[in-house]
């Protein structure tokens, strides 16, 4: 059984003996190396770029502009094509590429970096939300004539004229008369900060453009950190008016991504450098220059909710304005998902939610782990312990009496609720000793959330069995830390009842391996990992059809274990069987598997594809002379219907506990509010978690209630101990009494919110005497 | 990436201060460079002649003099100050403290020289040292001439050290058996918030000396004339160490950039003064026991 | 509304800017002429071809680029390949021999301490370090030491678990 075992990843001793190439490893002969120059500032036009001096160094290949790029329709845009590939008569963020050199060594292109120069008009900027949506505010694009992108997937697509880029509604029931129903009704603003993935490997790609000369035209190669290889390679073949098969994206192993690097984000200025430069290109973000590629989205929302005096909810009203930054990027759908999961997974009498995605001229904002369910979930999860406690019941007891159960609607239309969520709140109860008495200032919480997980389903896989007996797996989800080539592995080696080292996985290449739809949203184990189980048991039937012709036997009659078809005693192993099919020591078997929207019950059509339970569990103390936090108990539930190796789970439990706790406390981008500049683009200034920051102690649990559509019942894992964290240490503040509106939970911010307590409670006293 | 260097590596003092005096602006001194390479990575300075005073003998020796002071050469890395048993036993409280600068990988190629020279304003030994009458040596091709650590520090990123003078040593004195040292510091990123270095000194029941820096906060290390004088002659307890510590929180000058209000360092400022105080005193009477 | 330049600099030009590194790189002596700005992490990724080191925060805070000189862990991205001169420098790929792992690539690879693996290779030499000058380190000595490691996978945990496997395979390794 390789499924459900904790096999060692496949890539585990190459990466620890330091052989695994990512991009930047990569040399393609003739390779140049890119720099860009980037906007300092904001907004502006630009009204002059004198590269001569720049052209003229040793070494220097050239020198590309906004001017290189009029011969194409240069922008682009998954979502919305509001994007040029490289500036063109103005900038809309500090941070964008103005300028890109190809030299033949790093270093040159630095050099001519400092050797051009740049007259800039600034403009007027809007560096916030409210900026932006002032009367009178500038705009940073003419909305109404943005076209849609490729993948918008928005349905009917018209903007108004403004920085609105995006608004998404929805809501139900009488809302007025639910909360004139309503005993208690707690409501505030909040605000959420822009924060960085920080995947330790920044931002690379490898262009080539190749002249053929043939009919088929110029082909375009690009080696690339992308988590969405055939997404990108529509859009560059959009952008370059190439067909799709002309453009090749080769994927290697990915120093992560959590969102950094979905879509489409270096690609396009590099296949333009390297189309100018007639040689191969390598573009190599600093940690600084990725910060300004993709965030998270900044956020400003009002939240308010409503319930009986009993406890019981009855409504909530949501409005959140997401900030996209310059261009929209992810945005629009980020937006979506962050409304859809701000009711949270409770039983409404009447909801209204409004989110808006709003342009600023800050850098752009697209996926980050776990999005949706972050920006807006532990705001309601405050707000639910907020009525808790003012109607005398604890956290667990306000879930308990409120969250849906299995088999309830979670959004009309959509698919059921598909787990069990008042276990798993028991479970993280208990993993943090939620009854045990709590020392002076120390706090307990928990949260529960939903994410709407998958993305689109589709996604395809085939595997090749060679004459020797042996697999190689072709399948294009990216492996990006997270493990999903293991898993892939687990998987087919349990369909064909293979071990592990008889199976071979290999890397995403578009003319190669074939179509997924992206790496994100928790779906590679749960669709790919589907795909290459049906081409594994594609391939399987295959050996029972042949076996069964060999022996005269019915399929029935047989059974696979250990390499071979068996009856009773006797047995045929796979290079009999593929000698026998094809007469000689040769020939192969392919069995190709596929996943894609169905009809009917428990299929991916009514979407989301699975809802991903997001779980946290903290306890923290707080000093009451700082206000720094630190945390003593974290505790997590990963409710994935099946395990398919219960280690890379709980590491990816770890791990995303660990980067909320990140979102929660530490990390936030700061934008100068005069020049709109990154002011803390490195590790300086940023700080990401340590070891030093982890909890004295961790608890995990594996649920697996086997109610996933994936592989053996299960569903995706990695975002949903994400979100639960940065809930989980919002509800542990509030039992402290302290109130926070903003993130991250900064010693500052929470000891301002302490004074303020205390203040609150000084006045109470005062009132009684 | 780095602007094009030269490297120069002379074998004495003046041969390093002659090229100093030589290339001016365009030159700096290079020991460690984990500071000066950064700042050169971004491009941010004229320097493209690197001074390496490495290959410059009896830079890097730790030695107690027959006084009772401890000499640090200035080419000592943070790491072998930490591991040296002559500052454990000479300032304990020095040596836990260069075990906590920066990181593993700093340690290793920082030198205590090159951290004071630097004088950015979070530097650890910059305040500590100041508190505890530390001296450092500057030479040059004119000769050598002794300062305080209090008197080094100018400004921001501002020493007393003339472009052609290399520092050579540290100096710390041997502390009265009646004085405990506490060095305290508050820290959410790289570089701390706020930090304080005591010296307080207890005959008795009585505080006859102290000597208090504050870090982090301002330009460079402060001393807290105000703190001082609001304990000498009084009796160490929590109240007192109290009080005085919110004359520190008005009195320093305070940097308002950075994550943190003003406010609220003031405020940290306070706390962490009360800590080192009281964590002087007790170790001043812990070293009589 | 007002023009801002953003002005071109000038080059300096009369600075001999070449230097001659003569070092040993995993026990093999090199002798390589390289510009005197290069970095020691340029050096070995590219001069010599070795890539295992990395390049993440590029300001020696997150320790991606980790290789040790004569035995001490250094930030090859702030370090100069000057600094390399005469001295032993070691990276990951020097860690195995002839194919057999170090008892700490063992330990992180039994532990599952790797997933995407970017910083594994800065991380475990730094874990070399710590167990040659500490064979007993307590989980607080472990998280102070490698604070300075940064990993956004893993959460820690099993990297934690994975030094104290091999500490424990180490100290075994000795008394036989």
């Amino acid at each position: 059984m390789t499924v459900g075992a904790d096999i060692p990843r496949i890539d585990a001793r190459p990466k620890a003996v330091g052989e695994t190439k990512f991009v930047g490893d990569l040399i393609v002969p003739g390779m140049v190396y890119g720099k860009l120059i980037r906007s300092p500032f904001a907004a502006a036009k630009i009204t002059r770029i004198d590269a001569r001096a720049a052209k003229a160094l040793p070494g220097v290949i050239t020198v590309m502009t906004g001017d290189d790029v009029l011969d194409i329709d240069p922008y682009y845009g998954h979502a919305i094509k509001d994007r040029p590939l490289i500036a063109i008569d103005r900038v809309r963020f500090a941070g964008e590429p103005v300028v890109a050199i190809a030299a033949e060594t790093p270093e040159i292109a630095a050099d001519a970096a400092e050797l051009v120069e740049i007259d800039y008009e600034p403009m007027e900027a809007v560096l916030s939300i409210d900026e932006a949506l002032a009367e009178n505010a500038p705009h940073l694009h003419v909305t109404e004539l943005l076209r849609k992108g490729l993948f918008h997937g928005l349905g009917e697509f018209k903007l108004d004229p403004g920085n609105i880029c995006y608004h998404h509604q929805f809501g139900r029931g009488e809302l007025d008369a639910a909360f004139a129903e309503a005993d208690i009704v707690v409501e505030g603003e909040y605000e959420f900060p822009a924060v960085y993935q920080y995947a330790m490997e920044t931002h690379t790609t490898i262009a080539e453009w190749n002249t053929t000369g043939d009919a088929a035209g110029d082909e375009v190669t690009l080696h690339s950190n992308c988590q969405h290889p055939f997404l990108v390679r529509a859009e560059i073949a959009d952008l370059f008016q190439l067909p799709v098969a002309s453009v090749r994206i080769v994927v290697p192993w990915l120093g992560g991504g959590f969102g950094s690097k979905s879509y489409t984000k270096m690609e396009p200025i590099t296949v333009a450098l390297a189309r100018k430069a007639k040689r191969p290109v390598r573009i190599q973000n600093s940690v600084d220059e990725s910060m300004v590629t993709t965030r998270r989205h900044g956020m400003k929302a009002w939240m308010r909710t409503g319930a009986r005096k009993d406890g019981t909810l009855l409504v909530r009203e949501v409005r959140a304005w997401l900030d996209t930054g310059a261009y929209a990027d992810n945005g629009p759908r980020v937006v979506a998902t962050a409304a859809d999961a701000a009711p949270g997974p409770y039983r409404w009498t009447a909801v209204d939610v409004n989110a808006w995605g709003v342009y600023t001229n800050t850098s752009p904002a697209g996926s980050y782990r776990a999005f949706g369910a972050s920006h807006l979930g532990w705001i309601g999860e405050a707000q639910v312990d907020e009525i808790g406690r003012k109607c005398g019941l604890d956290g667990v007891q306000m879930r308990e009496l409120n969250l849906l159960e299995p088999g309830e609607y979670v959004r009309p239309g959509g698919k059921p609720l598909d787990a069990d969520l008042k276990g798993d709140i028991r479970k993280v109860a208990q993993n943090l000793d939620w009854d045990a008495p709590k020392p002076p200032n120390t706090g307990r919480g928990v949260s529960v959330g939903l994410l709407a997980a998958g993305a689109h389903p589709v996604s395809t896989a085939f595997v090749r069995m060679e004459a020797d007996g042996k697999v190689v797996l072709y399948v294009s989800s990216t492996d990006m830390g997270q493990g999903a080539r293991t898993v892939f592995s687990q998987i087919v080696a349990q369909e064909l009842a293979l071990t592990m080292d008889e199976v071979r996985v290999m890397g995403g290449d578009t003319q190669v391996t074939p179509y997924d739809r992206s790496t994100g949203a928790s779906r590679s184990t749960t669709l790919a990992g589907m795909a290459v189980l049906r081409s594994g048991a594609e391939l399987r039937e295959q050996l029972f059809d042949i076996a069964s012709q060999q022996l005269g036997l019915p399929p029935e009659a047989l059974e696979m274990r250990d390499g071979a078809i068996w009856h009773e005693d006797e047995s045929l192993t796979y290079p009999d069987l593929i000698k026998a099919h094809f007469g000689m020591v040769g020939g192969e078997l392919i069995g190709r598997g596929e996943v894609r929207p169905e009809r009917g019950s428990g299929s991916y059509a009514e979407g989301p594809v699975f809802w991903e339970v997001c779980i946290g569990g903290v306890e923290l103390e707080v000093d009451p002379d700082t206000g720094k936090i630190t945390l003593l108990k974290t505790a997590s539930v990963a409710d994935v219907g099946k395990a398919i190796n219960p280690k890379q789970v709980e590491t990816q439990e770890m791990g995303g506990l660990l980067q909320g706790i990140g979102n929660a406390i530490y990390e936030e981008m700061l934008f100068d509010p005069s020049s709109g500049q990154l002011t803390n683009g490195s590790l300086f200034d940023y700080h990401i978690p340590t070891m030093l920051d982890l909890p004295e102690s961790h608890r995990s649990t594996i649920v697996e209630n086997a109610d996933g559509p994936g592989p053996y019942g299960a569903k995706g894992v990695g975002e949903g101990a994400l979100a639960g964290a940065i809930a989980a240490v919002a509800t542990a503040l509030g039992d402290l009494g302290i109130d926070l509106h903003a993130l991250p939970a900064t010693p500052e911010r929470v000891w301002r919110a302490q004074q303020a307590a205390r203040g609150t409670q000084q006045a109470d006293t005062n009132g009684t005497n | 990436m780095l602007a094009p260097i030269e490297i120069h590596a002379p074998r004495t003092v003046p041969d390093a201060s002659a090229l100093l005096r030589q290339h001016g602006d365009e030159a700096a001194v290079y020991a460690g460079g984990t500071e000066l390479l950064i700042v050169m990575k971004e491009r941010l300075t004229p320097v493209n002649r690197l001074i390496d005073i490495k290959q410059i003998a009896g830079l890097r020796e730790i030695a107690v003099d027959e006084d009772g002071t401890l000499t640090i050469g200035a080419l000592a890395t943070h790491r072998e100050i930490s591991r040296s048993p002559l500052v454990q036993q000479h300032s304990p409280y020095f040596s836990s403290l260069e075990r906590i600068i920066a990181n593993t990988r700093v340690r290793a190629a920082g030198t205590l020289g090159g951290n004071l020279c630097f004088a950015e304003p979070h530097s650890d030994p910059a305040t500590l040292l100041s508190a505890v009458h530390a001296t450092v040596r500057l030479e040059s091709s004119d000769g050598s001439r002794e300062l305080q650590t209090e008197e080094f520090f100018r400004g921001l990123l501002e020493t007393d050290r003339r472009p052609d003078e290399i520092m050579t040593r540290i100096a710390l004195p041997k502390l009265w058996e009646t004085t405990g040292v506490s060095y305290q510091r508050f820290k959410t990123h790289e570089r701390p918030v706020a930090t304080v270095a005591a010296a307080v000194s207890v005959t008795g029941e009585v505080i006859d000396d102290a000597r208090v820096f504050v870090g982090s906060v301002g330009p460079k290390p402060q001393r807290m004339t105000a703190v001082e004088d609001a304990i000498r002659g009084q009796q160490p307890g929590p109240a007192l160490f109290q009080q005085a510590a919110l004359l520190a929180g008005e009195a320093a000058e305070i940097d308002e950039e950075g994550f943190e209000s003003a406010d609220y360092k003031r405020h940290l400022v306070a706390v962490y003064v009360q800590k080192a105080l009281q964590d002087a005193s007790d170790n001043a009477k812990d070293r009589q026991l | 509304m007002s023009i801002e330049t953003v002005p071109a600099t000038t080059l300096p030009t009369e600075l001999r800017t070449e230097i001659t590194v003569e070092t040993t790189v995993n026990g093999r002596a090199v002798t390589k002429q390289v510009e005197a700005r290069r970095m020691l992490l340029d050096f070995i990724r590219d001069d010599l071809g070795l890539k295992g080191a990395k390049r993440s925060c590029d300001s020696q805070v997150c320790g991606a680029c980790t290789v040790l000189i004569d035995g001490l862990p250094v930030s090859s991205c702030c370090t100069l390949a000057y600094e390399a001169t005469g001295k032993q420098v070691t990276t990951i790929e020097g860690l195995s021999q002839n194919g057999v792992l170090d008892p700490v690539q063992e330990a992180f690879i039994e532990e599952s301490a790797i997933q995407c693996g970017f910083c594994t290779p800065g991380m475990i030499l730094a874990v070399k370090v710590l167990l040659e000058e500490n064979p007993s380190p307590t989980r607080e000595e472990i998280e102070q030491n490698l604070s300075s490691n940064l990993c956004r996978c893993t959460g820690y945990w099993n990297i934690i678990d994975a030094v104290e496997r091999a500490a424990q395979r180490l100290r075994e390794g000795d008394r036989k």
